[in-house]
């Protein structure tokens, strides 16, 4: 569904991305862990195209995207949550998934219709708002709810947009374990043959949600396969050190 | 059009054309530079667009005029920093300091605002009619160079020009407050971390960018005729430079005004039919390819 | 986003009242200054869609007026074209212009893109300054109005004019309004809140803003042609930067993203306009201090300071107190 080939990134004489070369099926759940500084928002942000590699190739659904802009690879189903909240603050939370949905269901550049009241939109965001958990907060504007709500905004916005595979980035960061743990039953509401791939520091988290697991450190991949035998690494103990205990 | 074609066509242009021309797209570039320098740094620390530094040197001119009527040329001349810095303080207590938090849209509204009021201030003390600002006498005369007569008066602006720049190069890269307003146009916030005192450099360079603004009014003086209006024909110059420059950079300033001055001096002698628009088009080439201009303060 | 609020559609319906009202009664003066409004009227509406709604403060739509201005005059005398084909035209040259401006200053943000809009404004200006067949500083005339005798009106009768000018200006409204509040409308308050997330989502922001941009200058040409209209004459004057900037002093003025209140904004600055100038030769400085008033007191405008009194007085159903707000995540954690 979604493959990097020899991916590679450097600002100036630091490499971000060294040769990173994954590959995910369909319906498959991964999450990428690594130290902090391990590149792996710098690797998100090429696989969306919000930055461009020095070399490799992207391949979406058999597709090479490795060239698309940022819009042309979420309109081919990929979708991303951001670390920082990157919202329409001054909106309301239905509006902001609205927004989403209209773009999904291709009614963003129409002169005559207004996209917020089509069923197919207003469907998408019933839909998305009842996922995660929004639906009490439709008509609040987004600067005026908490910071949970709007980190389960973030996922729901990248979730309006039907994407085939999606990429979050830290979707718990920054939140209590409380929302930790609602977090986790959002994953298990998603549909099962969407691709997932989430960058988490809540090691629980990820080994209770992932299929498989990645691990950077240094821009390399030093870690590709089950959670089980993750577990058992002593290469993750040393990366990882102090939390590795908690684990 | 290349210099080398028009030489060697039938227009055979001697180097007295080129030398003369060089001269006064200089002179004008110099006198922008004065202009755009004190914009630029004040926006490149404050992010605060002030379109009322037209009017700032529209009241130099008035203050220099008015002064040297009454006490000569000199006298002016002095005067016009001092009185347009007096003004800026006013100026940044009554209003600046109040609207830094504000977004630019309020910003450019208010000195918008401010450049009617100052527009009409200006007509109640000086009247509707031209002020004539005297010429020194001491550098009323030509002097010969490479065979050709030029104004002493215009020299003297290249030269003051060049010696501002100079003295601005100097001190923001040699001197202690000009490594402080370095880092605070580079990160106004971890400048005051830092326990640089951003506010009081704010003022300062304020200040600093009224005066520069009120001497450029002055030694434009006796080449214009001072007129209300004045402020508002400069501030577009002005802001071209800024912008095809990169806001907030010294080398920004300098090059914007060299190559405005240039281009539109050679324009209108080359090609006048497209001399007024040659400019615009260039600022519109600068945005498309480099939408923050050319040398820009922060990458 | 865009809404029309019952407090608007009261607004709307009181101006509408007067206006008609007023130009039932009034006198020859009268009659060119409701034609006047209805003109700067239409230029604020197209302003505020992209400033108020897209965040894209233009300094050109002087320049785009005066562009369908000087399209509509060649198009119906050396054209040789019916004033109504001269007037779709018009709007349809205006409309390029802009929608290639709008594309090619889609990048930049900020001060940065109101330079670059006053470059492309003063960039027709002085082209349409230089070239012969603009007339130079002279303008052109010989400038007809529209013919309506097919319905009984002839529109060289003020009244009539007025009329078709409150007219036009309605459809403008109502056009900008349905715009608003389309798909592409509401991708453009998306980019105006968070351009990274727009994209994010699969919009083309460049053309979402090249579009409305279009638009806009559609409307602004619209304004352009029956300013042509009114006075039969045009001169490079209309093109000029401070035309625009006077339309944004207008904006701000009225309410800057509320569509209602640049409709107020326009007939307060006229009236005000003819007021003082009849007073004082210092029209500027009276309106300087108040633009820097408006903006210093941290109101949205006339309207805008009238539509949060409103609101805070009896607050809207469809948003939620944070008191609400707070009570609900409260409930939602237990």
């Amino acid at each position: 569904m979604l493959e990097t080939r020899k991916l590679c990134k450097s600002f100036g004489a630091i490499d971000v991305t060294k040769s990173v070369s994954i590959k995910l099926e369909r319906g498959e759940r991964r999450v990428i862990l690594g130290p902090n500084g391990a590149g792996k928002t710098t690797l998100f942000n090429q696989l969306v195209g919000e930055l461009r590699p020095d070399s490799g190739e992207i391949h979406l659904a058999g597709e090479d995207v490795t060239a698309l802009p940022v819009a042309a690879r979420t309109r081919r189903g990929l979708s991303r949550s951001y670390q920082k909240n990157t919202l329409f603050d001054g909106l309301t939370v239905e509006e902001n998934l609205s927004l989403a949905a209209a773009v999904a269901t291709g009614h963003e550049s129409s002169m005559w219709v207004d996209s917020l009241t089509r069923p197919d939109v207003r469907e998408i965001v019933q839909e998305v708002a009842n996922q995660v958990n929004l639906m009490p907060y439709l008509h609040a504007k987004v600067s005026a709810v908490s910071y949970g709500v709007r980190r389960q905004l973030e996922v729901g916005v990248a979730l309006a947009t039907r994407p085939l595979v999606l990429l979050m980035d830290e979707p718990t960061s920054g939140v209590g374990p409380e929302m930790s743990k609602g977090f986790h039953d959002l994953l298990n509401n998603l549909p099962r043959d969407l691709t997932l791939l989430i960058i988490e520091h809540d090691m629980d988290l990820a080994f209770d949600v992932a299929d498989t697991i990645t691990v950077l450190n240094y821009g390399e991949v030093v870690f590709d396969g089950e959670p089980e035998a993750a577990r058992g690494s002593s290469l993750l103990k040393e990366i990882y050190l102090g939390s590795w205990e908690d684990a | 059009m290349t210099p080398a074609l028009l030489t060697a066509g039938p227009l055979a242009l001697d180097a007295s054309f080129w030398v003369l021309q060089g001269l006064n797209a200089l002179q004008l570039s110099m006198l922008l530079f004065l202009l755009s320098v004190g914009l630029t740094v004040i926006f490149g620390l404050m992010h605060f667009v002030n379109l009322a530094h037209g009017s700032l040197y529209a009241m130099g001119a008035y203050v220099a005029a008015s002064a040297a009527g009454l006490m000569g040329y000199w006298a002016g001349v002095l005067l016009a920093p001092l009185a347009v810095a007096a003004f800026g303080v006013l100026l940044y207590w009554g209003l600046i300091r109040r609207m830094r938090r504000s977004g630019p849209m309020a910003q450019v509204l208010v000195t918008f605002g401010l450049i009617f009021v100052m527009l009409d201030l200006t007509r109640i003390v000086w009247g509707d009619l031209a002020l004539a600002a005297p010429m020194p006498e001491l550098l009323s005369g030509r002097l010969t160079i490479l065979g050709l007569e030029y104004p002493i008066y215009r020299l003297v602006i290249i030269v003051l020009g060049g010696l501002i720049y100079g003295g601005l190069y100097w001190v923001l890269s040699r001197t202690q407050i000009g490594a402080m307003i370095r880092a605070g146009v580079d990160n106004d916030a971890m400048a005051s971390c830092l326990g640089i005192n951003v506010e009081q450099l704010f003022f300062l360079v304020f200040c600093v960018g009224c005066a520069l603004a009120g001497l450029a009014g002055a030694v434009a003086a006796p080449l214009l005729s001072v007129t209300p209006e004045m402020g508002l024909s400069i501030l577009i110059p002005t802001l071209i430079v800024i912008v095809i420059g990169g806001l907030g950079s010294l080398k920004g300033a300098i090059a914007g005004s060299l190559i405005f001055g240039f281009v539109q001096t050679f324009g209108a002698v080359l090609a006048p039919q497209l001399a007024s628009v040659l400019i615009y088009a260039l600022l519109a080439a600068v945005l498309v390819i480099k939408p923050v201009g050319l040398f820009p303060a922060r990458g | 986003m865009f809404r029309h609020t019952p407090f608007r559609y009261a607004t709307l319906a009181l101006l509408a009242a007067l206006a008609v009202l007023y130009t039932l009664n009034a006198e020859y003066f009268g009659l060119e200054l409701v034609a006047e409004i209805a003109v700067l009227a239409i230029l604020v509406l197209a302003l505020d869609m992209v400033a108020g709604f897209g965040g894209m403060v233009s300094l050109c739509h002087g320049a785009l007026m005066g562009i369908g201005a000087y399209a509509y005059a060649l198009l119906t005398t050396a054209g040789g074209l019916t004033a109504p084909v001269g007037m779709l035209g018009a709007i349809a040259i205006t409309a390029a212009f802009a929608w290639v401006i709008g594309a090619i200053c889609s990048r930049s943000h900020g001060i940065y893109f109101i330079m670059a809009t006053l470059a492309m404004g003063q960039m027709a200006y002085s082209y349409v300054f230089e070239a012969p067949i603009f007339g130079g500083d002279d303008g052109l005339s010989g400038i007809s109005r529209l013919d309506l005798s097919l319905i009984g009106l002839d529109l060289n009768d003020g009244r009539s004019f007025a009329f078709f000018c409150l007219v036009m200006l309605g459809l403008a409204y109502g056009f900008s309004a349905l715009v608003l509040s389309s798909g592409l409308g509401r991708s453009l308050s998306g980019v105006m809140h968070s351009e990274q997330r727009m994209r994010a989502l699969g919009a083309c922001v460049w053309r979402v803003k090249a579009d409305m941009f279009g638009v806009s200058g559609g409307i602004a040409g619209l304004a352009g042609v029956l300013a042509a209209q009114h006075v039969m004459f045009v001169s490079p004057g209309l093109l000029a930067w401070t035309v625009s900037g006077e339309a944004l002093v207008v904006v701000i003025l009225g309410g800057l993203g509320t569509l209602v209140g640049p409709l107020v904004g326009a007939v307060a600055f006229i009236m005000l306009k003819h007021e003082i100038s009849d007073m004082t030769s210092y029209w500027h400085l009276v309106v300087g201090l108040i633009l820097i008033a408006v903006v210093m007191s941290g109101a949205n405008g006339i309207f805008g300071w009238i539509e949060s009194q409103v609101e805070r007085w009896r607050p809207r159903r469809a948003a939620m107190t944070d008191e609400e707000i707070r009570k609900r995540e409260v409930l939602s954690d237990a």
